[in-house]
């Protein structure tokens, strides 16, 4: 009985992490941007396209493929943020809404138009079972566990120490000082952008193996999910977005295990309208920005 | 200065763009056909059923370029029209809609899926468009044809309550399964074959341990399968998609369950790419199909070389009951001799038509009685057991 509650605790753990990855990168665009990335999941899938054509069309091997599906995604977020996400700077919030709404439908659409509708099978990564406290998964999750944590020590790392990560703290606090004091909010907009693309692209590779299935629409419900973890967390606040995510994680697990698997989408939208009425302002501390 | 645009450019500029839009379907529509027989086909070709929309569109393709070479229906060629379905039932009836308001289709071929199937039965009612399905197996789609209600509607594909009996039978019987968990798709694909189970499995001693429904794009079972490998269940019975059952049996492996528990039920466990997905947790498993490639009869094995050269691939169910529907139509059509709708209803409902898995014909609630074929994977390739035909017992009114 406790081993299997503890079982599905660690599957929710897993599952938390791929979220945290993904969610981190939205709440960091919201941090800079004060606009709520509804393109996210664009990136997520792009990723994995970008990782699949690789794999599929040039036969490179799996770990070439993550480097090719995170490149790619980058290049597809430089243009976006050039010509889109710059713009929002000071914009009002309904144009980050409807920009990011289509974008999200511009890149979806183009990816079905050019690969077609139908899923495809994602052939790399790690799939043997291993085994981690007397339980088995995939050797993907469990690499998908470390790379999670490593993204997050390395984004407290950057954030506190780096010259960028200063800079993204103080655009996301005040955008007016900062362009008093000198700092191109542009160019730290851009930057942002770009890295928490590549963050949810990195999630969709490393996340392939195990979903097995890529098609265009596949970063819609990603989006869906995220949105409850960055509010749950805090919008901008990082380190509150890995705890949210782990514990939407888990919350999906138990609910998939002892109400019905049928139930699991419900979760996240029942926690995000459960937050929205009691704790607006996210489950963690309210000042807290990075 | 930032150049304003006036409210009123906008608005004009935006009128005239939509009109310039519809602008060809404002135009009376050219007077159709007495030279083409006008056939429409929904299926989806995009969301989780997309692979099966391919297969089947493409059967149906391949039927009419065979008629259309052979210099077409009395002299008349077949004009297909697609509709995607995406999937759902909202879609496929705004598909359907548009086939049979713009482009003037006779006769609609579709869906795949049950729940779209269903939706769209009222609208090809209401405009008197033949409906034929060719691949959706929820029985209640016949209770409610011919007889039961809509008189345009005909199934040309066994029922589920076919596939739920002889699935149960063979799994008791041939295999000594007692203790069974459930995990189908949340649609009425899943759920109804399901409850034919529940209707079915007391008489073979048969218990349901656990039952959990998987909404379409699920990726994540290991939750469930955790549970099922805990309870003891001796198999699982999985109505699914194929794009799920690769996952499903991958995450087996990962919880423990590949080799221990096999899957009996459907979800084209027969196709190779989901063997060689996880091709221990796909050994042993049980499946009943209304076709797959290696059913050994010169008509089916004519079809598959066929489908193969034109297509650069192996067909799969859908495409080859598709194929069957297009040949069966055309067949009506010719003895109808006219394609007026009323006539080639009638046409079918007398039709006997030699298919490749047995001869065709409809009862009084339009249901074709068609034989499910039951197979087991065996060595990682699927192994024809036998083919098994039930009556279908409709409620009475």
């Amino acid at each position: 009985m406790f081993s299997t509650l503890l079982e599905q605790i660690i599957n929710g753990i897993v599952t938390g992490s791929v979220y945290a990855i993904v969610a981190v990168g939205m709440t960091m665009i919201f941090g800079v941007l004060r606009a709520i990335n509804f393109a996210h999941g664009e990136y997520y899938m792009l990723g994995t396209f970008g990782a699949w054509v690789a794999i599929d069309y040039f036969e490179l091997s799996y770990e070439v493929s993550i480097v090719v599906g995170v490149l790619s995604t980058i290049v597809v977020a430089y243009v976006v943020g050039k010509l889109v996400m710059q713009r929002m700077v000071g914009a009002p919030a309904e144009a980050g809404v409807l920009a990011t709404l289509g974008i999200a439908l511009v890149l979806q659409n183009t990816v079905i138009l050019v690969f077609g509708g139908g899923y495809k099978f994602f052939s790399g990564g790690y799939i043997e079972p291993v085994s981690l406290l007397g339980f088995t998964m995939a050797q993907q999750r469990l690499l998908i566990l470390v790379v999670s944590l490593l993204v997050f020590v390395g984004l407290e790392l950057m954030v506190t120490y780096s010259r960028m990560g200063k800079s993204m703290r103080a655009v996301s606090q005040n955008i007016e000082c900062c362009e008093v004091v000198g700092i191109d909010v542009s160019q730290v907009v851009l930057r942002t952008f770009v890295l928490g693309a590549a963050l949810a692209a990195l999630s969709g590779v490393l996340t392939a193996p195990v979903n097995v299935n890529v098609y265009g629409g596949m970063g819609e419900l990603i989006t869906f999910k995220t949105l409850p973890i960055i509010i749950m967390g805090g919008l901008g606040n990082v380190r509150g977005t890995f705890f949210a995510a782990m514990l939407l994680g888990i919350a999906e697990s138990l609910v998939a295990t002892y109400v019905g698997l049928q139930f699991r989408d419900t979760v996240g939208f029942v926690t995000l309208i459960l937050t929205l009425m009691w704790r607006p302002h996210g489950l963690f501390s309210t000042q807290a920005r990075f | 200065m930032r150049k304003v645009i006036s409210r009123r450019a906008l608005c004009f500029t935006t009128a005239v763009l939509a009109l310039a839009a519809a602008g060809p379907n404002l135009a009376p529509p050219a007077v159709a056909a007495d030279e083409s027989i006008r056939l429409g086909v929904v299926a989806p070709m995009s969301g989780p059923n997309a692979r099966y929309g391919s297969f089947s569109t493409r059967g149906a393709q391949l039927a009419v370029k065979e008629i259309n070479d052979a210099g077409g229906i009395g002299g008349r060629k077949i004009e297909i029209f697609t509709g995607d379905s995406q999937g759902t039932p909202v879609e496929g009836v705004s598909a359907t809609r548009r086939l049979i308001d713009s482009d003037k289709v006779d006769y609609i071929i579709g869906d795949v899926s049950s729940s779209v199937t269903l939706a769209m039965q009222p609208v090809a009612e209401d405009a008197g468009i033949l409906l034929l399905n060719a691949a959706s197996s929820n029985p209640k789609i016949t209770y409610g044809a011919g007889i039961g209600g809509y008189k345009w509607t005909f199934r040309n594909y066994p029922t589920d309550e076919n596939r739920a009996l002889i699935v149960a039978k063979y799994a008791a019987e041939q295999r000594g399964f007692t203790k069974f968990a459930v995990l189908s798709v949340d649609s009425d694909y899943g759920r109804s074959a399901i409850e034919f189970t529940k209707k079915y499995l007391p008489q073979f001693k048969g218990e349901i341990l656990t039952e959990d429904y998987y909404k379409e794009g699920e990726v994540d079972f290991r939750s469930v399968l955790a549970k099922i490998r805990d309870s003891g269940a001796q198999a699982i019975i999985l109505y699914g998609l194929v794009d799920t059952t690769p996952i499903i049996a991958r995450q087996m492996t990962e919880v423990g369950l590949a080799g221990k528990v096999p899957l009996i039920g459907n979800g084209e466990f027969n196709a190779p790419s989901n063997i060689k997905a996880a091709p221990r947790a796909m050994e042993g498993a049980v499946e009943a199909a209304a076709w797959l490639p290696a059913w050994d009869s010169p008509k089916s094995k004519a079809f598959v070389d066929t489908f193969t050269a034109a297509y650069k691939e192996g067909p799969n169910n859908h495409a080859y009951v598709h194929w069957e529907t297009v040949h069966l139509l055309a067949q009506a059509i010719k003895e109808a001799g006219s394609p007026n709708r009323e006539k080639v209803r009638e046409a079918l409902s007398r039709i006997k038509y030699a298919s490749a898995v047995g001869d065709v014909t409809f009862d009084d609630h339009n249901q074709a009685k068609l034989p499910m074929i039951l197979l087991q994977i065996e060595g990682g390739k699927p192994s024809v057991k036998g083919a098994y035909t039930a009556d279908i017992k409709y409620p009475s009114k």
